[in-house]
């Protein structure tokens, strides 16, 4: 029988980057982008089991798409205790969305400091070439410094979406894996 | 007293929040210390513990790992509901090594014992071993 992990998956950034289209596109396996904007106010939760590659085991990932909105901020980070992983989305055509990485990863690590959480940078809405003002380079840079995995996707065109939640996946199976091993030394 | 918390003595699991099946919960009231229960994601984490039958209780001993709130409660019910809280421990980091705690309580009663991991120093914890000292009520 496989194992099932579980893990709280919390997805952070400004308003209007893409977070619920993000979590929207990959809960659906790309059958459902929300063509109309519908802010999120507070914290929207979806679960959704992830295959881990080369196993037999799955983890569970209860998604906590939270509003990007600081009207909502207190209220968010309620819901953000004993987080297991980070996802930080950004817009690139938008340069604010892209400054505010680091403040919206800050105030989820700040809620575990001792623990590494596998933890993502999502460059969102790469399909607007013409109108992009992150670049690449820019983005796979402050992941480096911040100990982010980088990815580029585009909720809209369904492109790359569930690579990082994969990634998230993985890395988190290999923490249990890791930590298993290690309880097992000490017998 | 002897140890009412062994399946050897009659206890049972009677509910866990994780089971890998590599490393079940049973594992913790199995008399060995080379095996444990792990936790696999998410918190809080509890497992219940039901006795062969009502019990006196005089002291609790858990060995874990990355635990950091620890909740206990008791029922004396026949079935596992209304649990009252026993105790609540903050334990100290031990960076994944052993951590154990002992907690006396003269004359208490029990059928199940509720354990509640509220909060870890890491994703995962290891419930190594749990010792109840007591003795079955007659009666």
């Amino acid at each position: 029988m496989p194992n099932s992990l579980r893990a709280k998956c919390i997805i952070v950034g400004d308003s209007c980057s893409g977070k619920s289209a993000i979590t929207q596109v990959f809960h659906s396996d790309g059958s459902h982008f929300p063509k109309n904007y519908a802010m999120t106010t507070g914290v929207e939760l979806v679960t959704k089991p992830v295959h881990v590659q080369d196993t037999h085991d799955a983890v569970e990932l209860f998604i906590y798409d939270s509003a990007g909105k600081e009207l909502f901020s207190d209220m968010v980070q309620n819901h953000w205790a004993n987080p297991s992983m980070v996802v930080v989305v950004y817009d690139v055509t938008n340069e604010t969305s892209f400054n505010s990485c680091a403040k919206w990863l800050e105030r989820v690590r700040s809620q575990k400091p001792s623990v590494t959480m596998p933890s993502v940078l999502i460059a969102n809405k790469i399909d607007l070439d013409e109108r992009r003002v992150v670049s690449m380079k820019e983005g796979q840079d402050f992941a480096d410094s911040n100990g982010l995995e980088y990815f580029e996707c585009s909720a809209k065109e369904m492109q790359n979406v569930e690579q990082p939640f994969l990634y998230l996946a993985k890395t988190f199976h290999k923490l249990y894996q890791d930590r298993i091993e290690y309880f097992m030394s000490m017998t | 007293m002897f140890d009412v918390a062994l399946s050897a003595a009659g206890a049972q699991i009677s509910f866990a929040t994780s089971c890998d099946e590599n490393f079940p919960p049973e594992h913790i009231i199995d008399g060995k210390d080379d095996t444990f229960w792990s936790s696999t994601g998410l918190f809080p984490q509890e497992f219940v513990v039901t006795f062969a039958s009502l019990m006196n209780i005089n002291t609790i001993k858990i060995e874990c790992s990355n635990v950091r709130k620890l909740l206990i409660e008791r029922s004396v019910q026949n079935e596992p509901d209304d649990f009252e809280p026993v105790e609540q421990k903050d334990m100290e980091n031990s960076d994944g090594q052993w951590q154990s705690e002992e907690i006396s309580v003269s004359n208490m009663t029990a059928v199940h014992l509720k354990f509640t991991v509220m909060a870890a120093y890491d994703h995962f914890v290891a419930v190594h071993r749990l010792h109840v000292d007591g003795n079955a009520v007659h009666g």
